[in-house]
């Protein structure tokens, strides 16, 4: 979907891939999808980037915190 | 109505990686026994294995991955957190309140840009 602005550049509207998916609740476990949404230097990516809703968004950050804790991410830098 | 305050929980251990398989289950046993001795009841053990770590833990590199899926009251969660605390063989955990026992823990990636 996208839409011309005012300003006359195209906005892109980003789907979120959890909704797309149909996933309710974002599991920590689930770490490899949940690399996507992290730098290369192992922190959050902002929704704008990646398109998540804010319902999602809010989990995602949990289940990162989450899988961090438990060193399946990292906290910082990953070369 | 005791019964009733049972709650399905989910504990997520990382064990030292350098026990041998024996003391490696022992290890285990001991993280069941302390449910089962509380009136918990283990539901479902899911081993990930060896992993290499995100990032060192008091100089490990690698771990022994463990979700156990257990059924108890909440406050044996507290006893449990403290039990583990002294636990030398367990380098992390987690114990979360779980919705449903996950069958495996295999995840369908996501198509992210899509």
């Amino acid at each position: 979907m996208s839409k011309e602005s005012a300003l006359g550049f195209i906005k892109k509207r980003k789907n979120c891939p959890f909704t797309a998916a149909g996933i309710k609740k974002i599991d920590y476990k689930d770490y490899d999808n949940l690399r996507m949404f992290i730098t290369e230097r192992g922190k959050l990516l902002p929704r704008r980037i990646t398109g998540v809703s804010y319902y999602h968004q809010r989990q995602l950050k949990q289940a990162i915190k989450r899988a961090r804790h438990m060193a399946l991410l990292p906290f910082v830098g990953e070369d | 109505m005791k019964q009733d305050r049972n709650r399905l929980y989910e504990g997520m251990y990382i064990l030292n990686a350098n026990l041998s398989e024996d003391a490696r289950k022992k290890a285990l046993q001991k993280i069941l026994d302390g449910i089962e001795t509380r009136k918990g009841e283990v539901v479902k053990i899911h081993e990930m294995g060896r992993r290499r770590l995100a990032y060192t833990i008091d100089k490990k590199k690698e771990g022994f991955y463990f979700v156990v899926y257990f059924n108890a009251s909440p406050e044996v969660i507290q006893e449990l957190w403290e039990e583990y605390q002294l636990n030398e063989d367990l380098v992390r955990f987690i114990t979360l309140q779980a919705d449903k026992v996950l069958e495996s823990l295999e995840f369908k990636p996501l198509n992210a840009g899509a």
